[in-house]
Order: structure tokens, then sequence, then C-alpha cells
């Protein structure tokens, strides 16, 4: 195993050609559009967590190794188990969808879909339009020299350069996971 | 052409998500779509460092090392509203809640 992981490792990674990151990107549109259409909620968030695992990838193809892990870390080792958490403590109901004015409406479900479907169609015209004919990223080119991201720079740079962002997320991250634990607590006077 | 297709990549990825959030009624599922469109803020914050004239200023890293961050605190502070909505509607469908005070 440790052969394996040694010889892996020693691979010429950085000779890699220009077009190896496609391979993790397409799974994760896949993996990312079969989350949107299933209907069954676990496999949505499994699928979600296949994406979330091929944008790790894409990051640590793209050079930086550290925010590729701490993708892995946080999105595929927190977010997408709290998200199954949730799934698996609020389970569809029969008396779902009971006082839901529309549900009368069949035709409803489809137009909102359309709907939805038609801005999202939009919004994705006009970004591409936006990325392809921009004057701005036309006239980008490859850099000279390859990106690295190693973490000892990352440190250096959140202890010297952004310090304050630093504490205010920490804060955040505080406040986050007191406020979430308040929420989420039962109500005793109900 | 690098840039420009990692930025499609990100614009489409964004796009699913912003689908899931438009069309789908269980509030788990418009969180799962959010996530989708951070994640693409991220891709994109990433693609930007790689081919900025100054990539050894980590700006693009730094800014999605926050923004992961942030998405994480955003999904525990959310799945415990959802988690508060079904206690209370015995439905997570965003359609049913529509008071703010229960």
């Amino acid at each position: 195993m440790h052969d394996l992981f040694q010889r892996l490792i020693s691979l010429p990674w950085d000779q890699a050609p220009q077009w190896f990151f496609l391979f993790p990107a397409l799974l994760m549109l896949l993996a990312a559009a079969a989350a949107v259409m299933l209907r069954n909620l676990i496999h949505c968030a499994l699928c979600l967590t296949l994406s979330f695992i091929a944008l790790g990838v894409l990051f640590i193809a793209l050079g930086a190794e550290f925010v590729g892990f701490v993708q892995l870390l946080v999105y595929v080792g927190a977010v997408t188990m709290l998200i199954l958490f949730a799934i698996l403590l609020t389970p569809a109901s029969e008396v779902a969808a009971s006082n839901n004015p529309f549900r009368s409406f069949q035709l409803s479900k489809a137009l909102n879909a359309v709907a939805g479907g038609a801005v999202a169609m939009l919004v994705l015209a006009g970004l591409l339009a936006a990325i392809f004919f921009s004057p701005h990223a036309q006239a980008a080119v490859n850099p000279a020299k390859a990106a690295t991201a190693p973490a000892a720079a990352i440190g250096e740079n959140l202890l010297n350069h952004t310090l304050l962002p630093l504490q205010g997320t920490a804060i955040l991250l505080t406040a986050a996971l007191i406020g979430a634990a308040l929420l989420a607590k039962e109500d005793k006077r109900s | 052409m690098m840039l420009q297709l990692l930025l499609a990549i990100s614009a489409v990825l964004f796009c699913f998500g912003l689908l899931a959030a438009l069309t789908r009624s269980n509030a788990i599922m418009v969180l799962i779509g959010i996530e989708m469109m951070l994640g693409a803020g991220n891709l994109n914050f990433i693609a930007f460092w790689k081919f900025s004239a100054h990539p050894e200023l980590l700006t693009g890293v730094m800014f999605a090392i926050f923004s992961i961050a942030l998405a994480a605190a955003e999904a525990a502070v959310g799945l415990a509203i959802i988690i508060q909505v079904h206690r209370r509607l015995r439905s997570v469908n965003i359609n049913q809640a529509d008071q703010l005070k229960g």
C-alpha cells in the first residue's frame, strides 16, 4: 500500500497535459446534474458528495492543493454529512402539501420547473456570452510560471495580511455554531 | 482558452445550482443548490488566481478559503432552520413555510 502510494506521488504530475483537469470537471458536472434531476433526496445528497469530491480533485489539479484538501474536509466531511443528517431527521410526512394553495393546480409544478429552467438557461447564456466574448478573457494568457500555493505561504499570508478577516471568520463560526444549536433546540414552551 | 473553459465549467455548475434552488420545493434541495453555487464561485476564485499576473500573492486562494468557511457556517444555520421548520410544520416544503412568526 505504502509502495503504491510512493509510486503514485513520484509520477510526473506537474508535466501532465493541460486538459488533464477536464476529467474531474466532467465528473463534477455529471454528478451535479444528477443531484439536481434525481427525485430521491438521499441520492441527491450522495451525488452532491461525488460532485464536491470531484471539485476538490479539480482544485488539486489546478495547483491549489490546500484549498482542495480543505474542500474535501469541509464539504465532503462536514457539509454533506450535515445535509444527510437533516434529510434523515426530516422524513416526508403524509400531511405534506395539505394547505398549499396551488395544490389543486396540477400545472403548477410543471410551470414551476419550466420557469426555473428558463431563468437558469438565461443566466447560463448570459454568463457564457460574457465569458467567451469579453475582451478581457480573450486577452488572458497562461502565465510563464506555474501557480502554486504551498500551505506554508498560505499560513503566512493568513497571519500577516488577512488577520482581521481570520478573526472575523472565527467569530462568525462561533456565532453560527451557537445559533445553529439554539435554533435546532427543542422548544420547551410548546 | 484554459481560463475561459474553467469559467464556462463554473458557469454550468452555477446554473445547475440555480436550477435546484429555483425548481425544487424541498428546502434541503434549495440548500444543496446554494452549496453548488458557492462551489462554482470557489472554482472561479481558483481559476482567476491560477491565471492572474501575480499568483504568488495568493489572493484567490485566500478568498476561496474564507468562502469555504462562510459556506460551512451558512449550511449549519440553514439546516438548523430547516429542522425547526420541520418540527413546526411537519414538512420541509418551502411553499408552506410562509409565516415569520410561528
